[in-house]
């Protein structure tokens, strides 16, 4: 703005705000837009959460599947990159059984289909908690 | 004990507000509502408009919270959102010029002559409205005005001149026979 554009007296009355009579209400409907927003992404995150969840312990439970299956081929030395995982595979269970036994829980087999099972079946639900806490964090932000 | 809402500074409630805090974000509204609102109809926005355009910018506002810094007036940093906000949709949509255009209603004046600012800006044309409430109102500069509505630089100056020179003649009370002096405000 160039100096004989300033108005001390035209400021004045632009930065006079002008009073409403519905402000409150007004008020409230920025306040329903934001709960509207908030209530929008944590159901929208939610969904995405579950899905997500579900569709990785799926695919972790096919793995599993394919591991046992495929062993057999993979012990005729047909697939080395899938012996390799089924190696990679029977380690964790080794480790995750080594795990177990220290915090006394040794009645668990995890070389067992169930045991296994039952380990994805808890990452699943540890997958659902941090979904849930990604939610209750975006909340927040 | 903590401090109520009202004794808290815009900047506080702004950074309490990107936090999360709903309640002070509102606070942040009763303050600053009004202002939004008066300004967007001093662009041309119709009421409804002016208020829908209003909230989103406030929404806008709550999400981008974090990004205020204080380096200027929370005031005017909303304003400036809400009006960046209005000049899009009215780009989107041709129809709210049409409706500025037909916006002539007869002037409301008080006893001693004078018309308040709402209504003097009603005489100005769409163009000049625009470019003194986006430089008076919202504090932009006229190069960010020139790129805002898309108009050379010297036609935006062009229109602030021949805006503000209405709204003074428009402000100024009519002469009367005892010739009495006034000023406006």
């Amino acid at each position: 703005m160039s100096v004989d554009e300033f108005d001390p007296a035209i400021e004045r009355l632009f930065a006079r705000a002008p009073s409403f009579a519905d402000s409150a209400q007004f008020e409230a409907g920025v306040a329903a837009k934001l709960s509207k927003t908030s209530r929008f992404r944590t159901v929208a995150l939610s969904v995405a959460g579950l899905v997500g969840g579900v569709i990785a312990v799926r695919e972790v439970l096919n793995v599993d599947f394919n591991f046992a299956s495929s062993s057999v081929s993979a012990s005729a030395g047909s697939q080395p990159v899938t012996q390799g995982l089924t190696m990679a595979g029977v380690d964790g269970g080794m480790a995750v059984q080594s795990l177990l036994d220290r915090l006394g829980v040794t009645g668990l087999d995890m070389s067992s289909m169930g045991g296994m099972q039952l380990f994805w079946a808890t990452a699943g639900v540890l997958v659902a908690l941090l979904a849930a806490g990604v939610v209750k964090l975006s909340q927040e932000i | 004990m903590a401090k109520p809402l009202r004794d808290l500074h815009d900047v506080e409630l702004a950074a309490l507000s990107a936090a999360g805090g709903r309640r002070e974000f509102g606070e942040l509204v009763r303050r600053h509502s009004p202002a939004v609102r008066g300004l967007l109809r001093r662009m041309g926005a119709q009421p409804a408009l002016a208020d829908d355009v209003a909230q989103d910018a406030f929404l806008l506002a709550f999400e981008k919270c974090a990004e205020f810094r204080g380096e200027g007036t929370f005031g005017a940093w909303i304003k400036r959102i809400a009006a960046r906000l209005y000049l899009k949709r009215r780009s989107k949509d041709a129809r709210y010029v049409a409706e500025i255009e037909n916006d002539e209603v007869a002037p409301h004046v008080d006893s001693a002559g004078r018309m308040d600012l709402d209504e003097a800006m009603k005489g100005l044309t769409e163009p000049e409205r625009l470019c003194v409430s986006l430089c008076h109102g919202a504090g932009l500069s006229h190069p960010e005005i020139a790129a805002a509505i898309n108009l050379p630089l010297g036609t935006v100056k062009s229109h602030v001149k021949r805006g503000l020179d209405k709204l003074r003649a428009r402000l100024q009370p009519e002469p009367v026979a005892h010739g009495s002096a006034s000023h406006v405000g």
